[in-house]
């Protein structure tokens, strides 16, 4: 392999190439002959070497589905490409190239082993979704800033790290500092770091490391938070009754509405708004919790059915297993009862009672299989029915809660209206005290203008209550009928699947018995 | 108690006569009343009819069985014991007038029935109550906590002594500690002693005085099933059937006739109540065989048991317990004919009721003065509805005389128990059975006991059960072992099949758990089960028969559960062979395995069977969950030679192989090559595998044959004194010790020391010096007695002369001096007197002892090791 060394001619990675890697590092011997003889398909292929070739560009590589170990050392490769589809990837070897950058490994999610030795990287990153990440060895880099080391803290499975003859190896602080923000590694440059000098490390460091840390578990219980309320959202979100837990819905109704706003600076606006919207609260309140107890009806409604079946379905196989054992059991003494007859009349008959057992058996089977069939889909109808009536009951409850909604604005709307025309009469009479902002002073010029604006909001309101209503009306519905069609999908499809399999397996003994027969007469 | 009132003043006068007659009571209590049945049977009898009695009598011999233990004063050495023993205090009298009174009413009121049995004598011919030889005493051992085990120690420890007169209850009663002193006692004994222990841990205990049966009376329990033969009813469980849930399936629609079925059933039934009849009655027959012969003296025969009362120690029911053999019986029981009276330490109880149907209408309701005429009143028994019949029955007159003796009586409790504390030590707790051995026949079954380190084999108990009601053929034997080194618990042998079985405890070197054979050779039937956490492999159970071996394994890292082989014919043409050399072919190995749920069920073997003769493999998969087929896949391991002379290394035909969902790459050649070299690899190993375990029964058996013969018994570490090797270190590291300190008593007085430091440091001493040195020493120690005598002599003196000088000045001025002067000085006279006399008597011994002194120095300084080799030759 030297001449390809000497020549600086880089190479590319054909299709040949790689079909000679695998021919020289597959199975040797009796078994190479057969491998030979076969030709072996490249998603087979667990590991792979390719150094010393030369190679320039990583490609031609998406077939090696199942790779698990990959060698491209010592050639001269510049950028880390073309590795997508090799998800599997355990072990990745990449020393001794020209890389730059670290890029291209996000989708290596099982790589455990890593080398970049002697590239010419300069930034420790892009290495996120390697959670699996237990040996990195960066060594001969171009590595100068300590501060990549704080990068590598996430990794939490990381043992081993190597770092020599980067240019931040030759700060004197340089293992104190490695040991001391990396707590749980083992190895570092190929030798094992004892106890004395990770305390030491510990002692020396503790005060930013423990500031560090402090940020660290802040940050991590926002993340956690976070979550927290997405949970909380999303399961809301299942239950249909999402943000009805508070204030949301009027806030949002209140926004829209600019000229219920300039409205509430009226003298008496204000209070009746907040009465307003201390009884609309309560309602989504109830909405709410209205939501989420139907959704636990549903869902243990949901988890009943999904019982019946399975121990439905547990049964029938388990009576399946049982016939076909039977069978087996038979058909293994009749098969070796026609091996040893000699008599060709004889031979006869016991095929022709074989087969009749196997007809047999697979009409028992495929019986118990409709019986089964036809028992789940009664069961099927009656969930369905049973889970369109909750969820109707459901969306009546809500309507009739939101219709109080509606009353209550209503009721806002009219005194609202009678307090605005008060205070027209009184603007026209000139008996108003307060003074009024000018924008709604502009407001009161006429009845018909006062008129229009109460109404404007009342309209927003109503348009947002019923925007919610429908929302959550359509939303439900459609999870109802997905539900039902994926149940009863799923139910088809373990029917097709089931009968597929008792005529395959009927098949199979099928053409033992005629192979038999062949072999019989042939001999 | 207002029933007896009546006679209460004529008794009175002959109170004090009848105390004095106490001692006589024994023999008035002989004067026996029947109980009422039998003596309605009385009829008047002609002479006629008494002669013929007369000859039928004498016809009638009594076999006088040979030599049972009679229990009498002549054996108990009195001597010993305490003063409450031999005499009664003043409130025993008390007690004991109380009870004569008592009696004398009872006699009065109820003349057809027996005497009380109140005081009977003790071993010192004393009249004691029978309550106060109730002593209640709580055992340290925590295995007589529970009345069970409390009744069973009780019936174990003693020996049975038959009463004297069987009809009636026996003059002497004897204390707890006595009986327990000789093991041996009668039922009376028996009771007071359980019933003592009883009280003491708690439980509501009366001992009753009644009639039982012959069986119970003579502890006979040959018409008992023995209750370690009886199987324990396996409680069947009701499987609760959960509530069919919402969405269960409907069943499929019943197709068959209903008719036929019903038909069916009909036919069934038929059959089976004619089976049960015929079992009925051969039953029936087989009960009758065993019937006893009816008893003569059915209901006369005295007995003394035990009542249990519920309330106290969670006891759910009364029940009564025989002490002699520590069974309980419910209180309706058709062993009990009658109860007389009962007693416990604080009191004693009458029974008013009618025992016409034995026991089993009494109400044990002691608080009931209409059923239950007690003694003393205040005892702690609520009396149920008193107030009511003072109201109904009493009369006025008796009103007055009534409520006197209530509060004489009142004022009068039990007083505490004459017995001494009862005291079972710990070696004769662990002995129980006299001299540690008992034997107890059941009906078809025998049992023995013995106590633990007491059969040089471990044999703890051993029951054999009979065939037949006269024992002679034997059907099995139950042997419990205590103590074994080799950990065997319970030996099992079956005669009738010849099938023995071994229980081992764990910690058997090899993990044995339950060993079945019917001979000690290998390759019979045989099954080996073994506590399989305590194995490296696993191994749960090895069934042996001449031709296979089964194993079961549980927990194994490769999910190997069950392995079978088959063994062919030996080969025999192999000189020099012997079992081990020459294993038995196997012609069939089938492995199964449970599942590995890291790998997907379709690639996870199930089963595989490697036929061995016929070179081939057949492997099953599991079954998905989803599935009811299974992967197959059956190779044939020939090797051939293609037409042009090469070896086929794999054809498409070696290996034929079902799959549930086909799968592209078990298709290729290579795959199914490397697969039969894994299969082939692994059989070899399998082969190992049972030949290891052929060899490893061999060792067992090896191993059972030594323990069987050395059968060695394991002493704990902490039992101290059969433990030889702690008891000896003991005893030698007390040796040490004692010498260790008279060693340094020697040397804490070195006498030579002051002579020796005179010499020249470092220099050996020679002859001379030595001599001079001893006697030198001698010379200084005789020079310090003769001081010290002299010191004790000049102090003597001067005691003296001061005496004297005081007694002068005394005559002199005894005119003039006051009177305390006078008593100074007199007290100063006897004090001086006294220090004179010590002086005299220290300075006379002085002079007895310094001689020996002297010699005892010089023998110590012969003997000395420092001067030894000078002095010998002097000596």
């Amino acid at each position: 392999m030297n001449h390809l060394h000497d020549s600086m001619e880089p190479r590319v990675m054909d299709d040949d190439m790689l079909k000679l890697a695998v021919g020289e590092q597959g199975p040797r011997e009796e078994a190479g002959q057969l491998a030979k003889q076969e030709g072996i398909l490249f998603k087979d292929v667990l590991s792979l070497r390719l150094d010393f070739q030369n190679i320039l560009r990583i490609d031609n590589l998406w077939q090696f589905e199942n790779l698990r170990k990959l060698q491209l050392d010592n050639n001269i490769i510049e950028r880390i490409e073309g590795l997508e589809n090799l998800i599997h990837l355990v072990w990745l070897d990449l020393s001794f190239n020209n890389i730059e950058a670290i890029e291209g490994l996000d989708t290596l999610v099982n790589l455990e082993d890593l080398s970049l030795f002697n590239n010419r990287i300069s930034k420790i990153d892009s290495l996120d979704a390697l959670v699996k990440l237990q040996v990195l060895s960066l060594g001969n880099n171009q590595i100068s800033n300590m501060m990549n080391i704080i990068y590598l803290r996430q990794f939490k499975c990381l043992r081993t790290l190597s770092l020599s003859g980067n240019p931040m190896a030759e700060a004197e602080d340089y293992k104190m500092f490695i040991c001391a923000y990396l707590p749980d590694l083992v190895y570092l440059d190929f030798r094992r770091i004892d106890d004395h000098m990770k305390e030491l490390a510990k002692m020396k460091h503790q005060y930013s490391i423990d500031e560090l840390k402090h940020r660290e578990d802040l940050l991590q219980v926002q993340l956690e938070d976070k979550q927290a309320r997405r949970e909380e959202l999303e399961a809301h979100k299942s239950a249909f009754i999402e943000h009805l837990n508070g204030s949301f819905l009027f806030d949002s109704m209140c926004a829209e509405d600019v000229e219920g706003s300039k409205l509430s600076h009226l003298p008496g606006v204000s209070e009746l708004l907040e009465a307003y919207k201390d009884k609309f609260v309560i309602i989504c309140l109830n909405i709410f919790e209205y939501g989420l107890k139907q959704q636990e009806k549903r869902k243990t409604e949901l988890d009943t059915l999904n019982e019946c079946i399975h121990e439905a379905i547990q049964e029938n196989q388990e009576q399946g297993k049982q016939k076909i054992a039977k069978f087996e059991e038979k058909h293994l003494l009749n098969l070796s009862a026609i091996r040893e007859e000699s008599e060709l009349p004889n031979i006869e008959k016991k095929i022709r009672e074989c087969s009749e057992d196997i007809t047999e058996l697979s009409n028992t089977l495929m019986m118990l299989e409709m019986q089964l069939v036809e028992q789940l889909e009664e069961t099927i109808n009656m969930f369905e029915r049973n889970i369109i009536d909750l969820v109707g009951l459901l969306i009546e409850n809500v309507q009739s809660l939101m219709a109080q909604c509606r009353d209550l604005e209503n009721h806002y709307h009219e005194k609202l209206l009678e307090i605005s025309i008060n205070t027209l009469e009184k603007i026209a009479k000139g008996e108003l005290e307060e003074d009024l902002p000018d924008d709604v002073r502009a407001l009161f010029v006429d009845k018909d203008t006062i008129v229009n604006a109460v109404g404007a909001s009342h309209d927003i309101h109503l348009l947002k209550i019923d925007n919610r209503e429908d929302e959550l009306v359509t939303r439900i519905n459609s999870w109802c009928t997905h539900l039902v069609d994926k149940i009863h999908n799923d139910e088809i499809m373990r029917n097709r699947k089931r009968v597929k399999e008792i005529s395959q397996y009927i098949d199979h003994i099928q053409s033992e018995l005629d192979n038999l027969e062949c072999g019989d007469i042939i001999d | 108690m207002e029933v007896l009132k009546e006679k209460v003043e004529e008794e009175e006068a002959a109170e004090r006569e009848e105390a004095a007659e106490r001692a006589e009571r024994g023999d008035r209590t002989e004067k026996v009343m029947r109980p009422p049945e039998v003596r309605r049977e009385e009829t008047i009898l002609t002479q006629e009819m008494l002669r013929d009695l007369e000859k039928k009598l004498s016809e009638i011999e009594i076999p006088i069985s040979e030599e049972l233990p009679i229990f009498t004063n002549d054996t108990i050495d009195i001597s010993k014991l305490p003063l409450s023993y031999k005499t009664n205090t003043l409130k025993e009298e008390h007690l004991l007038q109380v009870a004569d009174n008592f009696s004398r009413h009872y006699s009065h009121l109820c003349p057809d029935r027996v005497p009380l049995f109140l005081h009977p004598l003790n071993e010192c011919e004393v009249p004691k109550f029978v309550s106060t030889t109730i002593r209640p005493t709580l055992m340290p051992y925590p295995d007589l906590y529970n009345w069970d085990s409390c009744a069973q120690f009780v019936s174990d420890f003693l020996t049975m002594v038959p009463l004297p007169d069987p009809l009636k209850p026996p003059r002497y009663l004897y204390s707890s500690t006595t009986v327990l002193k000789y093991q041996k006692g009668n039922c009376f004994d028996y009771s007071t002693l359980l019933c003592s222990m009883l009280i003491g841990s708690g439980y509501d205990a009366y001992c009753v005085i009644g009639y039982g049966s012959q069986d119970l009376c003579h502890m006979d329990l040959t018409r008992e099933v023995c209750p370690l033969t009886l199987k324990p009813k396996e409680s069947v469980k009701k499987e609760e059937k959960a509530p069919p849930k919402k969405y269960a399936i409907k069943p499929p629609r019943d197709l068959t006739s209903r008719f036929e079925q019903e038909q069916e059933i009909k036919r069934q039934e038929k059959i089976k109540a004619e089976e049960e009849k015929r079992l009925r009655e051969e039953e029936e027959r087989l009960l009758e065989a065993e019937k006893a012969k009816p008893d003569a003296l059915l209901g006369l025969r005295v007995h003394c048991w035990v009542l249990v009362l519920s309330g106290k120690r969670e006891v759910p029911e009364s029940f009564f317990i025989d002490p002699l053999t520590a069974r309980s019986y419910s209180t309706q029981d058709d062993h009990f004919l009658g109860i007389e009276s009962l007693w416990n330490h604080k009191n004693y109880w009458v029974n008013m009721q009618d025992c016409w149907n034995c026991c089993k209408d009494l109400i044990f309701d002691l608080g009931d003065p209409v059923r239950w005429e007690y003694m003393l009143l205040g005892t702690d028994k609520p009396h149920l509805s008193l107030t009511e019949e003072d109201d109904t029955e009493m009369n006025n007159d008796d009103d007055v005389e009534n409520l006197d003796k209530e509060d004489e009586d009142k004022s009068f409790d039990m007083p505490p128990s004459w017995v001494e504390q009862i005291e079972i030590s710990p070696e004769a707790f662990e002995t129980r059975c006299p001299n540690g051995k008992k034997v107890i026949q059941y009906k078809k079954a025998k049992l023995e006991k013995w106590a633990p380190y007491l059969n040089s084999n471990g044999l703890v108990s051993c029951l054999t059960t009979y065939e037949d009601f006269e024992c002679t053929k034997i059907l099995e034997i139950k042997e419990w072992y205590q103590n074994r080194e080799d950990m065997l618990e319970l030996r099992h042998i079956n005669k009738s099949t010849g099938l023995n079985i071994d229980y081992f405890k764990p910690g058997h070197p090899q993990a044995l758990r339950v060993h079945s054979y019917k001979s000690m050779q290998p390759e019979m039937d045989r099954v080996m089960e073994f506590y399989e956490t305590a194995r490296v492999d696993g191994l749960l159970k090895r069934e042996e028969t001449p031709k296979t071996m089964t194993e079961y394994y549980q927990g194994r890292s490769d999910f190997l559960s069950y392995r079978h082989v088959t063994f062919g014919p030996r080969v025999k043409n192999l000189p020099l062979n012997s079992a081990e050399s020459n294993p038995r072919p196997m012609e069939k190995i089938t492995e199964r395995f449970s599942r590995n749920l890291t790998k997907p069920a379709d690639e996870d073997v199930a089963e595989r069977v490697f036929l061995i003769a016929e070179e081939r493999i057949q492997l099953r998969y599991h079954c998905r969950d989803d599935h009811i087929t299974a992967n197959k896949r059956e190779f044939l391991r020939r090797t051939e030679v293609d037409s042009k002379g090469n070896k086929i290394i794999m054809t498409p035909d070696m290996c034929i192989s079902f799959e549930v969902e086909p799968m592209e790459h078990t298709k290729k050649l290579l795959y199914q090559y490397e697969a039969m070299m894994h299969l082939k690899r692994e059989e070899k190993l399998s082969r190992h595998q049972a030949w290891e375990s052929e060899l490893e029964v061999l060792e067992i058996l090896k191993l059972r044959e030594e323990e069987e013969e050395a059968h060695t018994l394991t002493i704990s570490i902490y039992d101290t004194k059969r433990n030889k090797k702690s008891k000896e270190y003991r005893e030698a590291m007390e040796r040490v010790m004692h010498e260790e300190h008279l060693r340094q008593v020697e040397t804490q007085l070195d006498y030579l020391a002051p002579f020796l430091a005179q010499l020249p440091p470092g220099e050996k001493l020679t002859r001379w010096q030595a001599v001079r040195i001893k006697d030198e020493c001698l010379s200084d120690f005789k020079q310090r007695l003769i001081d010290k005598a002299n010191l004790i002599q000049a102090r003597f003196e001067k005691e003296t002369q001061e005496l004297q000088k005081k007694q002068q000045w005394y005559q002199e001025n005894q005119v003039t001096l006051t009177p305390e002067d006078e008593d100074l000085y007199l007290s100063y006279c006897s004090q001086a007197m006294f220090r004179i006399r010590i002086l005299e008597q220290r300075l006379s011994r002085h002079k007895e002892l310094a001689p020996l002194k002297y010699l005892a120095l010089e023998e110590k300084l012969y003997k000395d090791p420092r001067l030894v080799e000078f002095l010998k030759v002097f000596v």
